[in-house]
């Protein structure tokens, strides 16, 4: 008898964790069920979690607003379209997980997504090995190298070269030729100082010294009297987020800004607000986007207007707006191909002139880069809480002379 | 102070393998029905990809667990092992176009290589020191695969570890479907589940645990300790190393990341959340460790809340685990 009992509720305590299991699974095989009946699936993987949070949600947010233009537009022949965020932690390993749960389960059509360089040369191994859409919306050169490239792999984002060319080109002929640069320690800085030293060969710049620092600095003070006593026309900070802001700090503090032009290949439209108006005051940068050139571009005025109708009065950040164009090319050049499969979106893709919110935009046909303006910025000391930061002081136009060749990149 | 004390109880010698009642019949097929979870397992996961990871993950857990549970050291450098398996395993792949197989092989004798090199250097220390030089030397590893660009790919990752498809025996295999490639790595796991046991099962196993719960008594009894930690670490480096390279083939990617030493703690945690010194308890917490932050994660962005006070959970009602905890409840 009490053999039985014991066996009965063994038998129950094994039951109770088999349902716990299934209740558990139920409403995601639910939501692999219901995604199958013909929407079309943008699969979007950004590092909701971690240090670029706050950009990341910025990019869901404008990918939302691609939806449902897109939506209300009466989507592909009534298939409307879905986005499908997912956190990839800032993790390559994460991201490429994501992006296979993506493709192999949710069945998405096309994937749009990343803030890192080894981030999106993950997901694009994952997606161009199951022919599937993939569109970058971070810097990378080396996406655009015939080793990692497949026709199925676009990059709307800039790239290095062209950012720190045209930052460059503005610079060194504006400011002079003898440059010290001030490099974070890892691709994104190498990348960047590479650009440069490209662009600044027309100019014949002449490198003072290339000073590296490790990743996720904190303190630049030993550094800064070093650089002052080279005594360059400019100084170029290559590094991102925390660290730039902490090295403009200090460099402003040291006085170095009365001595020296500081520069910065990118200028984050997030970073700025968050450090204020004296650290960056009087520097000089690169950006994809600013929300403020709704000035003078009228398909700026129209992105900015409907994002700030859809997330209360919020104006867009520069890589959130990279994520609007990622997922809005992918749709309409669906639309315009009748259809979401791969080989035909292709073409569309290629043959896509578009001007959604920065002025006109295409993709190089040999590595699918987005050719588009540079713009340069400097920025202007606004109270706190104003969101107009920056003054746009000049357009590198869309050029694709201002890219790596296509022989150079290995493509034949 | 030592580890060695630290699950505070009595070794399962192989005479508890001969205990009576339904218990001891799993015990002494724990291999098979390990195997036989992990055949199903996919049923009822949610997604391919994630069993995959939950595979592989689980043997990484395994691996480390020989030392951490039964030889009783804590290793804070198994990044390296687990690793070095994957790019070595990549690299055998993408620079020198081995076939799959031989690139799995690769993998696990590097993972095996490495814990050789690590393991003479450390071996001798104990307790938290051995912890100590272990985490220094997985980070010298790290840096050398971070610096070894043309190699590796640095800050990138290596790419391109595509198998598309497999041949074996005449039969032809996707391996980009996710069944498919779930089948072809639990074959590898499985396998390993039955080598481990083996090993936990033979004289040395029972050395091994003799050595965690009385060092001074196995020295006397005549066993060269420094010799069976060294083995021991060395064995647990292959099933890491080839715990790397499967994760390679799935992924087709190996990130910087599978070097980092949070990837020493991951194991650390999931050996704790499942049972440190069970068999398979290590495997479950890598299930239910993955499983709760990959679906937490898509139903909230503040997935880190809820799995973080689901292991508060863990550590006040399942001090050993929650598969030792379970096993020790039917003990009773």
């Amino acid at each position: 008898m009490t053999d039985d009992a014991r066996k009965f509720t063994s038998i129950s305590r094994r039951a109770i964790v088999a349902g716990a299991g299934a209740s558990l699974a139920a409403p995601f095989s639910f939501n692999i069920a219901r995604a199958q009946q013909g929407n079309i699936k943008v699969g979007f993987p950004v590092p909701l979690t971690g240090p670029y949070g706050a950009e990341a949600q910025d990019q869901v947010r404008a990918a939302q607003v691609a939806i449902a233009e897109f939506n209300e537009t009466g989507g592909l022949k009534g298939r409307m379209a879905e986005l499908l965020v997912r956190d990839d932690k800032l993790n390559p390993g994460e991201a490429a997980t994501r992006a296979l749960e993506l493709v192999e389960g949710d069945k998405v059509d096309f994937v749009v997504g990343s803030l890192s360089a080894a981030v999106q040369l993950a997901v694009n191994n994952v997606t161009k090995a199951r022919k599937v859409l993939y569109n970058s919306i971070s810097q990378s050169d080396t996406i655009n190298e015939a080793k990692d490239f497949s026709p199925y792999t676009f990059h709307e984002a800039l790239n290095p070269h062209m950012t720190a060319g045209a930052v460059g080109r503005y610079a060194f002929q504006k400011f002079g030729k003898k440059v010290v640069f001030l490099t974070a320690d890892y691709a994104y800085g190498y990348e960047m100082v590479n650009g440069f030293q490209a662009a600044g060969k027309a100019f014949g710049i002449e490198t003072l010294a290339d000073i590296r620092h490790p990743l996720g600095a904190t303190d630049f003070s030993a550094l800064l009297p070093r650089i002052q006593a080279l005594k360059p026309d400019i100084l170029i900070i290559s590094n991102f987020g925390r660290d730039q802001q902490i090295a403009l700090k200090q460099a402003t503090d040291f006085g170095m800004k009365k001595q020296m032009k500081i520069v910065a290949p990118i200028l984050l439209y997030t970073g700025r607000l968050a450090a204020g108006a004296q650290a960056f005051d009087g520097v000089v940068g690169g950006t994809s986007y600013y929300w403020g050139m709704e000035k003078t571009t009228p398909s700026a005025k129209v992105f900015n207007d409907r994002f700030r109708k859809m997330h209360d009065g919020k104006v867009p950040s520069d890589y959130g707006s990279l994520a609007y164009a990622g997922v809005k090319t992918f749709l309409m050049a669906a639309r315009a191909a009748g259809s979401t499969a791969s080989e035909a979106v292709i073409p569309a893709m290629e043959a896509l002139k578009y001007d959604y919110y920065k002025g006109p935009e295409y993709y190089r046909k040999c590595d699918h880069q987005s050719v588009q303006s540079v713009f340069i910025i400097e920025s202007k000391n606004a109270p706190a809480n104003d969101p107009d930061v920056f003054n746009i002081v000049a357009t590198d136009e869309p050029n694709e002379a201002n890219l790596r060749t296509c022989q150079e990149l290995g493509h034949t | 102070m030592t580890l060695e004390r630290t699950t505070g109880r009595p070794a399962r010698s192989s005479a508890a393998f001969r205990e009576a009642g339904a218990l001891g019949w799993a015990r002494r097929h724990r291999a098979a029905l390990a195997a036989a979870v992990i055949l199903v397992f996919p049923l009822i996961a949610p997604f391919k990809a994630l069993a995959v990871l939950i595979l592989v993950y689980g043997l990484y857990a395994l691996g480390f667990n020989l030392l951490f549970g039964y030889l009783g050291v804590l290793s804070f450098g198994h990044s390296a092992l687990f690793g070095a398996g994957a790019y070595l395993c990549g690299i055998a792949f993408v620079h020198f176009g081995a076939p799959w197989w031989a690139a799995i092989i690769v993998g696990a004798v590097s993972g095996m290589i490495v814990a050789a090199i690590i393991g003479a250097l450390a071996i001798r220390t104990r307790g938290i020191y051995f912890a100590m030089v272990t985490l220094a030397l997985s980070q010298c590893v790290y840096y050398l695969f971070y610096e070894a660009v043309g190699w590796t790919g640095g800050e990138n990752g290596l790419r391109g570890v595509d198998v598309k498809t497999i041949d074996l025996f005449g039969l032809h295999l996707d391996f980009v479907d996710p069944l498919t490639r779930y089948y072809v790595l639990a074959a590898f796991v499985i396998a390993s589940l039955f080598v481990l046991s083996r090993i936990l099962a033979s004289p040395f196993g029972a050395v091994i645990e003799a050595v965690r719960e009385n060092e001074a008594r196995a020295r006397a009894s005549g066993y060269n300790v420094p010799l069976v930690r060294f083995v021991a670490f060395v064995l647990s480096g292959g099933f890491c190393g080839l715990a790397g390279a499967l994760l390679a083939l799935h992924l087709s990617i190996v990130p910087i990341e599978t070097l980092h030493y949070d990837t020493s703690g991951l194991v650390v945690m999931m050996s704790l959340l499942g049972g440190m010194g069970t068999f398979f308890g290590p495997f479950i917490g890598a299930a239910i460790f993955l499983m709760l932050e990959n679906l937490v994660s898509l139903w909230t962005v503040h997935w880190q809340l809820i799995v973080g006070a689901a292991f508060v959970i863990c550590v006040l009602f399942f001090p050993r685990g929650l598969w030792g905890t379970l096993l020790e409840r039917l003990e009773k």
